[in-house]
């Protein structure tokens, strides 16, 4: 499906993001990436969504190097991979048929595009996506009338329907509550399975990629730390990942016990009184 | 439940079939023929005057009229906004409300003050209702041919606009400091200098200074009606279908705009600069400089001019003025011209609104290349074009046009297509480099062909500010399609032309009073839209 040979990213200020990227992933698989946070999981997602190029190494991607294409067939490709953003970019003020239903404006031929401005072209699968995400009755409300939540979960229905070979999900729950997180993230696993696609998705929530995802990815710093099957994945070797002396991990549920009350910790004074 | 539907579909169709059924008719009225755009004789006219263009003309003797026209253009704008000046400043230290002394109490007089204050808006209402080229019209009959005509007549309704302005300036910052001062017994004119200047004066000056630009703009065609300047350079050229000299024209308009644009901007720029710093009016060494400069073009535009106004104020001017202007009254109301004026006053909003949608769409159009989204040689290409087509007024155009197409509305259409599309343009460019780029980034990363990323991921964003911009533009061409006329492009100003041109001067004061509840209804149409679409419903 894909394969990332040494691959390097340095950003225009000079920045490296990503270092010695070795990573493949065959059809129907499924990894969670996992990180600190800056460890580079939204890079390397935009790598391999083609949105940035290399600036070292080497990336095969469904069958060949997307860079060696032209731009009518990278438009192709582009169109067999799908991205669910960390903060969705959807316009405000377009409703979320619409928003959904550009998911396939990529495999539309353009008149169906320009028609569906007018009147959706497929109200049924828009809606049935938005159904396996508890939002179905959104569907002809305008995307700012939604909440944070909501709108991260149109994005995700977006995906859905673009029904790609490739899903890349980039902190795909975020803004969700842990039941609802857990049940949108089964759902694209499911979705996923069901299709035969392959699933790449960055998770902050460590419980939730080893209850859905039989591969881990760590990274740190713009490294690969480990690529390891879900059950050789333990404790120690995350908290050595994210590097909390005597925390705890990020977890989906509960508060983690050293990360209380930060401000008061830090010797600030407690809101309330002005020390300005 | 099985088969939902859009439930805005049928608000679509309706809001679609209600622009099907207004656009008609006014495509009728407006005789929306694209056609005779290429029909052969026309192409022919066109198509010679043009090749003309090539070279322009670079004579000796042409290019000292040329310059001596430019020159009295420039003149006229500047003395045309220091009479303007002149005007305002007391009629807005009258009509406005953070001056009002009797307000204070209330003490004596506040009834009179408040229908004094009613009484001397409608005059500013008058004042700037008309745009200044009828008024220009007006004076020529008067004053004869030249530019003391053209400088009265900006000085008038540029008067009124600033009055307006200063006004609401005036009145929008706080107001409790002249307050203070007129409790304290103070003059109007020190409460307006101790108490309201030190807070306003930059956005006064600003506003001074975008107005000048503006009448630059005016008085490039004020020669259309022979009040001197470029315009009836323009005219003459264009009679004798000379194309080289109209090319060698247009090209000094362009020149013109875009440095009293740059000029204005500059101006401008500084003014916010050195607000920051020492806050009000402080005379320092550049502010005084700059008073210098202003004083000496002050004085060289009237030497330049050289009006004699001391004549106009004579005895006899003042009478036989009084006698032309009784001539107006009483109004021609006879049902038959309320229905010829009526038809003109629809055939104006019709070239009004054809031609602003049609900018609208040709400014969206060019505004892609222009906002840099096919790289930078585009930009810079149609960045020029837009410059072209608003540094030729939409009047130039219009004479243009009448060839092109023919005399009569639609070639006043196609000239406000232009110059609008042109202004629009510019405006929608930055509007699409504005808008946030994400949407429609994401759109193009999953295989989007780019046409539809626009319309899914850009347009839904920027869509509301485009609309307010045309919607704008749309109330300043309606005021334009009224006086386009005076070269043959139909509507009210065609009347106009025709009555005075036959000195039928009842019939012209109708046509005239047209134009004014024309445009009141525009400005107060224009309001309610505006609370409508600002209404969270809108
Ligand atoms: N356009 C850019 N220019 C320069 N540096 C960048 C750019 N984008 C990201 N970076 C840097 O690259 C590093 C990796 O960023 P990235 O967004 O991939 O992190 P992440 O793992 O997704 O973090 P998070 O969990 O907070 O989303 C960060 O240190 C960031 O500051
Ligand atoms: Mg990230």
């Amino acid at each position: 499906m894909f394969r990332l040979h040494d691959a390097e990213l340095t950003h225009s200020n000079g920045f490296v993001a990503l270092r010695d990227i070795a990573l493949a992933a065959e059809a129907g698989e499924q990894l969670a990436i996992v990180g600190p946070s800056g460890a580079g999981k939204t890079t390397l997602l935009r790598l391999i969504s083609t949105a940035l190029r290399p600036t070292r190494g080497r990336i095969d991607l469904l069958g060949g190097d997307p860079w060696a294409l032209s731009a009518a067939e990278l438009r192709r490709l582009r169109a067999r991979i799908a991205v669910a953003h960390q903060a969705p970019p959807l316009p405000p003020r377009q409703r979320v048929v619409t928003a959904v239903l550009a998911g396939r404006l990529g495999q539309w031929p353009w008149w169906k595009g320009m028609a569906s401005l007018l009147y959706p072209a497929d109200i049924t699968g828009a809606r049935a996506a938005l159904l396996r995400l508890e939002l179905g009755e959104r569907l002809f409300d305008r995307c700012d009338r939604l909440s944070g939540g909501q709108l991260q979960r149109v994005g995700i229905a977006r995906v859905l329907y673009q029904q790609a070979q490739l899903v890349l999900a980039d902190e795909p729950v975020s803004a969700l509550d842990p039941a609802l997180a857990l049940q949108t993230v089964q759902v694209m696993c499911g979705d996923a399975a069901a299709r035969g696609a392959t699933l790449v998705a960055s998770l902050h929530a460590v419980d939730l990629a080893r209850s859905c995802f039989p591969r881990i990815v760590g990274m740190r710093d713009g490294r690969i730390v480990f690529d390891l099957p879900v059950a050789a994945v333990d404790d120690a070797l995350l908290s050595e990942l994210y590097a909390t002396e005597g925390g705890g991990l990020p977890l989906l549920a509960g508060e983690p016990a050293g990360m209380s009350l930060p401000a008061r910790a830090a010797g600030l004074p407690p809101r309330g009184t002005c020390w300005r | 439940m099985k088969h939902p539907r859009d439930p805005a579909a049928p608000g679509r169709a309706a809001a679609l079939l209600l622009a099907i059924v207004i656009l008609w008719p006014l495509g009728v009225i407006g005789e929306f023929h694209p056609w005779t755009l290429f029909e052969a004789q026309n192409l022919r006219v066109m198509g010679g005057f043009l090749a003309a263009f090539l070279p322009p003309a670079v004579g000796g003797e042409f290019l000292a009229h040329l310059g001596r026209a430019t020159l009295e253009t420039l003149a006229i704008a500047t003395a045309g906004i220091a009479l303007a000046f002149v005007l305002a400043v007391p009629l807005a230290m009258a009509t406005t409300q953070a001056l009002s002394v009797s307000r204070i109490g209330p003490g004596p007089g506040r009834r009179r003050g408040e229908w004094l204050r009613a009484a001397l808006r409608v005059v500013l209402v008058v004042l700037r209702g008309l745009p200044e080229l009828v008024w220009a019209l007006l004076f020529v009959r008067v004053f004869g041919l030249g530019p003391a005509a053209g400088v009265l007549a900006l000085g008038l309704t540029y008067g009124g606009m600033l009055a307006k302005v200063y006004a609401e300036i005036l009145e929008s910052g706080d107001s409790r400091p002249a307050r203070a001062l007129l409790e304290a017994g103070a003059s109007r004119l020190q409460a307006l200098c101790y108490g309201l200047l030190p807070g306003a004066a930059q956005e006064l000056t600003s506003y001074t200074v975008y107005r000048w630009e503006c009448a630059v703009r005016a008085s490039v065609v004020m020669g259309f009606v022979g009040a001197g300047g470029l315009g009836q350079l323009m005219d003459q050229s264009m009679r004798m279908l000379n194309g080289s000299e109209a090319a060698s024209i247009l090209l000094t308009f362009l020149v013109l705009v875009l440095a009293a644009d740059a000029l204005s901007g500059l101006l401008r720029r500084q003014l916010g600069e050195t607000d920051g710093r020492a806050g009000a009016l402080a005379f320092g060494r550049r502010s005084s400089l700059w008073l210098l400069l202003l004083g000496s073009a002050l004085l060289a535009s009237y030497l330049w001019l050289d009006l004699g106004l001391a004549a106009l104020l004579s005895a006899a001017a003042l009478a036989s003025m009084a006698a032309y202007f009784g001539a107006f009254f009483p109004l021609d109301l006879s049902p038959d011209w309320l229905a010829s004026v009526a038809w003109g006053a629809l055939e104006t909003v019709a070239i009004s609104a054809l031609g602003t949608l049609l900018a609208a769409a040709a400014g969206l159009l060019l505004a892609l290349p222009a906002s840099g989204r096919y790289g930078q040689a585009f930009e810079q290409l149609t960045r020029f074009l837009l410059n072209a087509l608003r540094s030729v007024p939409e009047l130039v155009w219009a004479t243009l046009m009448a060839l092109a197409a023919g005399l009569g509305p639609f070639a006043g259409i196609l000239a406000l297509a232009l110059h609008t599309s042109g202004v629009l343009g510019r405006l929608f460019a930055e509007a699409l480099q504005n808008a946030p780029p994400r949407p429609r980034d994401a759109l193009l990363e999953a295989g989007t062909p780019s046409a539809s990323a626009f319309l899914y991921g850009t347009l839904p964003e920027v869509s509301p500010q485009l609309i307010a911009y045309s919607l704008y533009r749309w109330e300043m061409n309606i005021r334009m399609a009224a006086i386009l006329g005076f070269v043959g492009a139909g509507g009210l100003g065609q009347l106009l032309y025709v009555k005075l041109s036959l000195f039928q001067y009842p019939q012209a004061s109708t046509v005239i009073a047209a134009m004014l509840l024309l445009s009141v209804a525009v400005d107060a149409g224009s309001a309610w839209l505006r609370r409508w679409l600002a209404s969270p419903g809108g």
